[in-house]
């Protein structure tokens, strides 16, 4: 191979390398920035079939740390045949979550196989993959560049999951806005096909966060969609561990 | 005072909720088949069930009421409010639940009637010592609350709890005299009385626990009480031709434990129990259940096996739907279809092929506050066996419910 043909291969390569990772440097200031000790808010998810139809579902959502290694309680407060069904999910950032559902009905806790985290959250569009906390070194990223989504300036970044991490997407691209390292979407792929879009909407800046207050995903394997309008969102509340235990799962 | 002095905050600068919640629910069975003692081929069931919560910082007080009838005798028409579910028919009015809880950080107490469920297998739960059912109908089957005092201590990974009841409150069994209690032919001039019940007043005392690791979840449990399903002891009345029935709890000693590990393909389930008893002519025996479940997209499955060892029969008759789910291999297959359809399909096929039981249901949610069942239920199988007496009693049945 002669020298002329290695210097553009060098340039190249070093190029790559760079625009690699400045796609995780993004993507890790986005982490930063939305990374918090706590969250709690109140959820209201319409879900949409593909004939039109909605249906309505209620929750409060609360979450001790941040990606990865998190805990977070689920509590249906509507409509009144789910009120009181309850789930805790414990992430960890190297495997798959564990998760525990209270039954009301029944009084009974439940351990939940999570073999498949493609199965969505009780019919919504959200698969348990979905709702679990991802961490940046969960995934591979390369900018793609730049785009306008909605009139906001947003760097366009592929992403894809690590050796040896299991997903239902091969790959993802993501949407992070320009002006607040936000997330604006998330296309999530199974090959080519596109199976979810997650678009982040109703930006505000929540205790200096900017956070999304109303998330829409598509599956545009059934055409359907859900909308989770995020009200009451705080920060950093005031929570302690054994809030997320299954005995507190129960008397939640 | 504990309570006043212990907690973090005074209760009474804390705010105040209450919730209520509950539903309606009309159920209508159709029977193809006449039972032998039992000609009713149509019931109608009518449940009204009020839940409510209180809740003042650290303190929480449920309760839940039920109002049932039905056209089939299964309850009382007796109008008091009953609390201790010893009544051999369902009660009109129940306090279905009445309980006062109250955390601090690590440690919970309970106390009241209350819901104290032990186990993590589906298909039978043999640790399960605090829960009665109400059994009326075999198949679809009610957890009954029993009064007593819990006291929880648990970190992320460890949990023990004691529990104490002052007095056992029994399952429910189905009536002599319709068709889910399947009683042999009798020679002429025989007839049998149903006697009631005989219940022991001692207290109850169980432990349980709970470990949660990275690769297994487990847990032991200890138990000394009574058995909640009853022995069923036949005496004859002499010169009168009567046989006499009545239900009796044996004392009833039990140990086991049960633990579920998460493996790449499936989440393993096993859980085991010693159950003995220093009554004379009490069973003694091994119930256990080992079973795999495997979520694939929007279907659960569950697959497992139940079993028994039994070191010594019972010297009397015995309501047993515990053993009779033993030595069977049982499946269930969920899907949630949408947000507001769902199906499942569940069966029963005893070892020996002497007893099969199929269900299948389908349940739609209409808006907000209303939803459909339908289920359909086939028993096939010889009369000896558990599962086969009750060939007799397929069926179909339509729920409707109003939830509010």
């Amino acid at each position: 191979m002669s020298k002329w043909m290695l210097i553009p291969c060098a340039v190249l390569a070093a190029a790559t390398t760079v625009t690699a990772q400045d796609a995780r440097q993004v993507v890790a200031e986005a982490q930063a920035r939305s990374t918090t000790k706590s969250q709690r808010y109140e959820g209201r998810l319409q879900v949409v079939d593909a004939g039109g139809k909605t249906s309505e579902k209620r929750w409060t959502y609360t979450r001790l740390g941040s990606h990865g290694a998190s805990k977070t309680i689920i509590r249906f407060t509507g409509p009144a045949e789910v009120k009181g069904v309850a789930l805790l999910i414990v992430n960890f950032p190297d495997r798959a979550s564990d998760q525990w559902m209270w039954t009301p009905a029944i009084n009974r806790e439940r351990r939940i196989a999570t073999q498949d985290r493609r199965t969505r959250f009780f019919g919504t569009d959200f698969s348990f993959e979905d709702l679990e906390e991802r961490d940046v070194d969960h995934h591979t990223y390369v900018m793609e560049g730049e785009e306008t989504l909605e009139g906001e300036r947003c760097w366009r970044i592929a992403s894809t999951p690590r050796p040896g991490r299991r997903s239902q997407y091969t790959r993802s691209t993501l949407w992070i806005r320009q002006s607040t390292y936000s997330f604006a979407q998330v296309e999530n792929f199974n090959g080519s096909t596109l199976v979810r879009r997650l678009r982040y909407r109703d930006m505000a800046s929540v205790q200096g966060i900017w956070s999304a207050r109303t998330l829409e995903m598509h599956d545009f394997t059934r055409n359907s969609r859900t909308i989770l309008t995020l009200e009451s969102l705080t920060y950093d509340v005031p929570l302690r561990d054994d809030q997320f235990t299954v005995q507190a799962l129960q008397r939640s | 005072m504990l309570l006043a002095c212990a907690g973090p905050t005074p209760a009474a600068a804390q705010p105040q909720t209450f919730e209520q919640r509950g539903y309606l629910d009309l159920t209508l069975t159709g029977y193809p088949q006449e039972a032998l003692n039992d000609p009713t081929q149509a019931v109608g069931d009518l449940l009204f069930r009020h839940e409510v919560t209180w809740r003042k910082g650290s303190l929480k007080i449920d309760g839940a009421f039920d109002t049932r009838v039905d056209t089939n005798d299964m309850t009382e028409r007796r109008m008091a409010l009953t609390y201790w579910d010893r009544t051999i028919q369902r009660p009109l009015f129940a306090a279905r639940r009445l309980s006062a809880s109250w955390a601090y950080k690590r440690l919970t107490m309970d106390v009241g009637k209350q819901f104290v469920r032990w186990g993590k297998t589906d298909i039978l739960t043999p640790t399960d010592r605090f829960t009665p059912r109400d059994y009326l109908t075999v198949v679809n089957t009610d957890p009954l609350a029993v009064t007593a005092a819990r006291v929880a201590v648990a970190s992320s990974t460890d949990s023990l709890e004691v529990v104490l009841t002052p007095r056992m409150t029994p399952s429910r069994m189905p009536l002599l005299d319709q068709r889910w209690v399947v009683l042999p032919p009798l020679p002429p001039g025989l007839s049998i009385a149903d006697r009631g019940a005989t219940y022991p007043e001692g207290p109850q005392v169980g432990a349980r626990w709970n470990h949660i690791g990275r690769w297994l979840e487990h847990s032991v449990s200890v138990f000394r009480g009574y058995d909640h399903l009853p022995a069923l002891p036949v005496s004859l009345v002499p010169g009168t031709g009567v046989l006499e029935v009545r239900r009796e709890h044996p004392r009833l000693t039990s140990v086991g434990g049960d633990m579920a590990a998460p493996l790449p393909w499936v989440t393993l389930k096993a859980e085991a129990a010693w159950l003995g008893s220093d009554t004379p002519g009490a069973q003694e025996l091994v119930l256990y259940v080992v079973q795999a479940e495997r979520q694939v997209g929007e279907w659960l499955f569950i697959v497992g096996y139940a079993g028994e060892h039994v070191q010594r029969e019972p010297s009397t008759f015995r309501f047993s739907p515990d053993r009779g789910l033993a030595r069977a291999v049982v499946g269930r297959a969920a899907l949630t279809i949408d947000s507001t359809r769902s199906l499942v399909f569940e069966s029963v096929v005893r070892q020996d092929g002497d007893g099969t039981y199929a269900r299948a249901e389908y349940s739609h949610a209409l808006g907000a506050h209303w939803r459909l069942t339908g289920q359909a239920a086939l028993f096939r199988g010889e009369d000896g066996d558990y599962l086969g007496q009750y060939r007799r009693n397929s069926f179909g049945a339509v729920t409707l419910r109003f939830s509010y």
